[in-house]
């Protein structure tokens, strides 16, 4: 066992694959201090190299345990009196219990050590299957198992772990395989038999690793297992809203479709006067698969204040109403508002005074309230439709152009019908309500069939609403949804896509409250619909989703403007702000997209050029090889203007070797028996010249006296050039 | 290797050979290998092609103490190692050295004397030195010993056992002059014979010095390992029942280091080692009795061997 380099690498890739180990463990576990197992890790490995004499391995892992179990749980210093005394009895009551399969009974503190020696235990066994058995196979193996699985069962996102692991592992098994040969051959490991075979291991785990990042991969034939039968077959199904598998509240709208069962867990329950929607957040990116939200402000907000989102503007006739909501679920990370939200007016039990909520302004969700039954005041709008049909185009001076923009975003390749058809289906409107109303019309009056089960998912180059207006025609309602909000985007309606609950279950009148009502909401009851965005009156709600509604009051009957009509001042549009506060997964699922669009659009090339790509493969390969077949009569050059410029003494060697080949494929072969003396006279007869003998004897010099006069190079360059030549001819 | 620059002083040691000697150039090149490295030179030749005469001029060249031992079957060991003989007047023995005491020694037809007085002359030439009447008597340097075997006659002779064969670096033949030559040996013959008139070129002193310069040589490992792959290949190959020894290999490195010297050169070329192999390793594999009876030589052997193995052009890296 040796200290060297490539051992380091050894050391190294071990840890790294057992780091693979830890990283799960922080996030999956409540297990805080992971560093410090890392550390540790670092420290036994290191140890290990070194290999310091056991003694000391001992003493300093044994010190580093207790120094870290110190700081973990007790609570004065290291050498605070006591703390010993105290460990080891507890360590010894552990034992106890272990002995008597109290497992949850164990101390923290014991689990901490407990976790150590496991540590230990595997960074000796990776020591012991790296240097002493050069096998790794079942290890890396394991690691694979066991980051896949946490993969598609917890939320743990194995994507970039599972690059790593492989990238490790290979370069381990490829250096082990080679000393393993190394040993059995017992042949010197000099540097050119190490490059040999480092270089295109190197190669080949950089080229695996690369093509299978980039590569497209065929989408899953079975669905994300936990979310697909835990989640909710949300009858519209968003399907973050119904997992409790996926960090945070839809963290994946960017690609929808596929199918849902139905799940009926109860979400929350709702005090209120009526039937409400209930919104969660909304989204404003569509990409040609599903939504994503352009970024993410978030801020905070106290619970005296107003809730910051879009309200509805002051011209628009509203009642107040207040709801009370009692969560049902023990994760709640988002919080459920009816549209027009003012304030909370109550936690139970009491958040403090000053607890700050947050928002996101860019999707308007709201977080971090915890399990806590709230109460909102909200405001039901009654809208005129006189007012709503007062819009018919986009106007600068109303409305802010980035906002304009920002909502009115379809993707590049989106296909053209979808324009035509929603041009087809509002012609005879007028008006940006109207248009709207014709849309979502539109979706009821037509062959589109509501369906949770057969929904497909679209293919690597199909548009999720292309899919669903032209070719399936039955979905669910983030068909419906995105669809309309698409297709009124396309004509330059701005629209926004909005997730949340519908009003659920009616389950009794409230107790307390006779003009309460009780409803449950589900995990059936998840829902996507539309608001569209008319200047001067806010966003304003439809629903496209067959055979759903929503209870939006809008006034028909009179032909005059209503009340408040005085001065239609310009809806206050608040600026979208967009500084990139924070790095927030929205934005990295941005960039995750923009690869994959790079990669629609590769194989899209290909599928559309196979045929020339084909061709210009075998034509290139016809030039290789015919390239091949004549390099004596190219490649010579090539050495030669390479070796032109080098100055070294040594060039010699690598030159001779060439000059060795070059006149083999001329046909002066070397008996393998021959000195290069007898060959040099032998060369010099053919070709009546003294230049091969002069030219051997520099390099028997080189070769057998190791040593090279200096300048030798470029006296000898004329001679070597001057035989290439010749070869040449 | 005829355009090689010859090392001056053995250039001219050659050319004072050649003075006595017609032809036969590549015998004096290896008598001085031989001597050049320190070993002895088992020559198998009839009588009468000038075994003496070389060797009597190289011994004037570098003026050295020149004995020469004729065996017969009834030679005793103090014949050649010397004696202690009783001198009444100082009342105490008085060692009187045997011939062996010189520098270049050639011993005359070696396998006709007795087995015990083979093995005194091969005990010096190993141990180089000789103990006499309990008393250890270091033989002169430098020392180099010719012996010379004939081939044809088994009557009344004492085959040296193949196992001691191995005490001389090299082995070869003299053969006969082609016809040029041996009109030329006529010529000369009628003339006084001009091996008297021979200047030394170096002394015992710088002979001693060139061959610590022999042993500078360089060797490098391409060729070390050339030398071993040789050698092995003789322990493997069919005919042979018992192939060369690491003896042999040391043998083969010491005689190309000298070789390279002869040529001027510093390092050693596996030409070197392919032109001495069939000297050096001949006589020191053993080869099966059916071999024998086909008519293989060992010469042939070697040959054969070191046409097999492939000849290192490339550094060994490391």
């Amino acid at each position: 066992m040796k200290r060297d380099f490539p051992t380091f690498l050894l050391y190294t890739f071990g840890f790294l694959l057992l780091w693979e180990w830890l990283r799960p463990v922080e996030q999956l576990t409540d297990t805080d201090h992971i560093e410090t197992f890392i550390v540790f890790l670092i420290i036994a490995f290191a140890l290990s190299y070194l290999q310091m004499k056991w003694f000391w391995q001992w003493l300093i892992k044994i010190v580093f345990v207790l120094f870290s179990i110190n700081r973990f749980h007790y609570k004065g210093g290291f050498f605070h009196s006591g703390w010993l005394g105290s460990f080891s009895e507890d360590v010894i009551n552990n034992l106890w219990s272990i002995v008597a399969r109290n497992w949850n009974e164990l101390s923290n503190e014991f689990r901490t050590l407990l976790f150590f020696i496991l540590m230990w235990i595997m960074v000796y066994l990776i020591h012991y299957w790296l240097l002493r058995q050069q096998r790794i196979f079942i290890f890396f193996f394991m690691t694979i198992i066991y980051i896949t699985v946490l993969d598609t069962f917890t939320v743990y996102d194995a994507k970039i772990a599972i690059v790593r692991t492989v990238a490790a592992g290979f370069a381990v098994m490829g250096m082990l395989t080679f000393f393993r040969i190394n040993r059995r051959e017992n042949s010197n490991s000099n540097s050119a038999f190490i490059k040999k075979w480092m270089v295109p291991l190197v190669i080949m785990v950089a080229f695996s690793v690369i093509v299978g990042i980039a590569a497209p991969k065929a989408a899953p034939i079975w669905p994300d297992p936990v979310p697909y039968l835990k989640a909710a077959g949300n009858k519209g199904g968003s399907d973050g809203i119904g997992g409790i598998s996926r960090i945070g509240y839809g963290a994946n709208d960017s690609r929808l479709g596929g199918p849902f069962i139905g799940d009926d867990t109860t979400v929350f329950t709702v005090e209120s006067n009526g039937k409400n929607y209930w919104k969660v957040e909304t989204k404003d990116v569509y990409t040609g698969k599903g939504w994503l939200a352009s970024g993410s402000t978030t801020i905070d907000f106290r619970q005296s204040d107003l809730v910051p989102v879009l309200s509805i503007p002051s011209n628009v006739e509203t009642t107040n109403e207040t709801a009370k909501v009692n969560p049902a679920g023990e994760f709640v990370s988002y919080v459920a508002y009816p549209a027009g939200i003012q304030k909370f007016i109550d936690f139970q039990p009491n958040l403090p005074e000053q607890y700050p909520i947050q928002i996101d302004t860019n999707t308007e969700k709201i977080r971090n309230i915890g399990n806590v039954d709230y109460t909102v005041d909200f405001k039901v709008p009654k809208y005129q439709a006189v007012d709503l049909r007062k819009t018919t185009g986009y106007d600068p001076a109303v409305m802010n152009a980035e906002f304009y923009k920002r909502y009115t975003q379809i993707p590049e390749e989106l296909p053209p019908r979808i324009k035509q058809l929603t041009e087809e289906v509002t012609a005879s409107e007028t008006n940006w309500f109207d248009k709207a109303r014709a849309v979502e019309r539109y979706f009821g009056n037509t062959e589109y069939t509501y369906d949770q089960k057969n929904v497909a998912i679209p293919g690597g180059k199909d548009d999720y609403v292309d899919q669903f207006l032209f070719d399936t025609k039955t979905g669910y309602c983030d068909n419906f949804s995105s669809s309309m909000a698409v297709m009124l985007r396309s004509i330059g309606i701005p629209t926004r896509w909005v997730k949340g609950f519908t009003g659920g279950e009616f389950l009794e009148y409230s107790r307390d409250d006779e003009t309460k009502e009780l409803y449950t909401i589900t995990n059936n009851n998840a829902h996507s619909w539309v608001e569209v965005f008319i200047p001067t009156q806010g966003w304003i709600p439809f629903e496209p989703t067959k055979g759903f509604s929503n209870s939006i009051n809008i006034d028909f009957t009179s032909g005059q403007t209503s009340t408040n009509t005085q001065t239609p001042a310009p809806a206050p549009v608040k600026k979208p702000e967009k500084k990139p506060l924070e790095e927030t997964a929205n934005v990295k699922k941005d960039n995750s997209f923009d690869i994959r669009d790079i990669w629609r659009n590769i194989q899209l090339f290909f599928k559309n050029e196979w045929k020339w790509i084909v061709f210009g493969g075998m034509l290139a390969a016809a030039v290789i090889a015919l390239l091949y077949r004549i390099r004596g009569k190219w490649f010579p050059y090539l050495v030669m203007l390479r070796y032109r410029f080098r100055k070294k003494d040594e060039t010699i060697g690598a030159a001779y070797l060439i000059l060795l080949s070059q006149l083999d494929r001329y046909g002066l072969k070397r008996k393998e028996n021959q000195t290069l003396r007898n060959y040099a006279r032998y060369i010099d007869t053919f070709f009546s010249t003294r230049e091969m003998t002069r030219l051997t004897h520099r390099y028997e010099q080189y070769i057998y006296n190791q040593n090279l006069p200096e300048g030798s190079w470029k006296e000898t360059r004329e001679l070597w050039e001057n035989l290439i030549k010749k070869t040449i001819a | 290797m005829a355009h090689e620059q010859l090392n001056p002083t053995i250039d001219k040691i050659l050319a004072n050979i050649e003075k006595v000697m017609i032809g036969k150039r590549n015998v004096a090149e290896l008598s001085l290998v031989a001597l050049l490295a320190g070993g002895h030179v088992l020559l198998e030749d009839v009588p009468g092609v000038g075994k003496t005469m070389m060797v009597r001029a190289l011994a004037k060249s570098v003026n050295a103490n020149f004995r020469r031992i004729q065996f017969t079957p009834d030679l005793l060991p103090s014949d050649v190692t010397g004696v202690s003989i009783y001198n009444p007047k100082e009342m105490e023995f008085q060692f009187r050295p045997g011939p062996l005491m010189g520098n270049i020694i050639l011993a005359d037809e070696i396998n006709r004397t007795s087995p015990k007085t083979q093995s005194a002359l091969l005990e010096g030439m190993e141990e180089a030195s000789v103990t006499i009447d309990g008393v250890t008597h270091k033989l002169q340097k430098p020392f180099f010993v010719m012996a010379t075997q004939n081939p044809i006659e088994y009557e009344g002779t004492y085959p040296l056992p193949e196992a001691q064969l191995d005490r001389f670096l090299l082995k070869m033949k003299m053969g006969y002059p082609d016809i040029h030559e041996e009109i030329e040996v006529l010529n000369r013959a009628q003339k006084v014979p001009p091996i008297e008139d021979l200047q030394p070129v170096i002394d015992l002193e710088g002979l001693r010095a060139l061959q610590q310069e022999v042993k500078e040589v360089f060797v490098d490992d391409t060729i070390k390992r050339y030398i071993v792959d040789i050698v092995n290949r003789t322990r493997g190959y069919g005919s042979v029942y018992l192939g060369a020894s690491p003896r042999g290999s040391i043998a083969l490195m010491k005689a190309a280091q000298a070789y390279a010297f002869i040529f001027g050169r510093d390092y050693v070329l596996p030409d070197d080692i392919q032109y001495l192999a069939p000297y050096v390793l001949s006589h020191r594999i053993i080869l099966k009795s059916e071999a024998k009876f086909e008519g293989i030589t060992s010469e042939e052997v070697v040959n054969r061997v070191v046409n097999r193995v492939p000849v290192p052009v490339q550094r060994l890296v490391k």
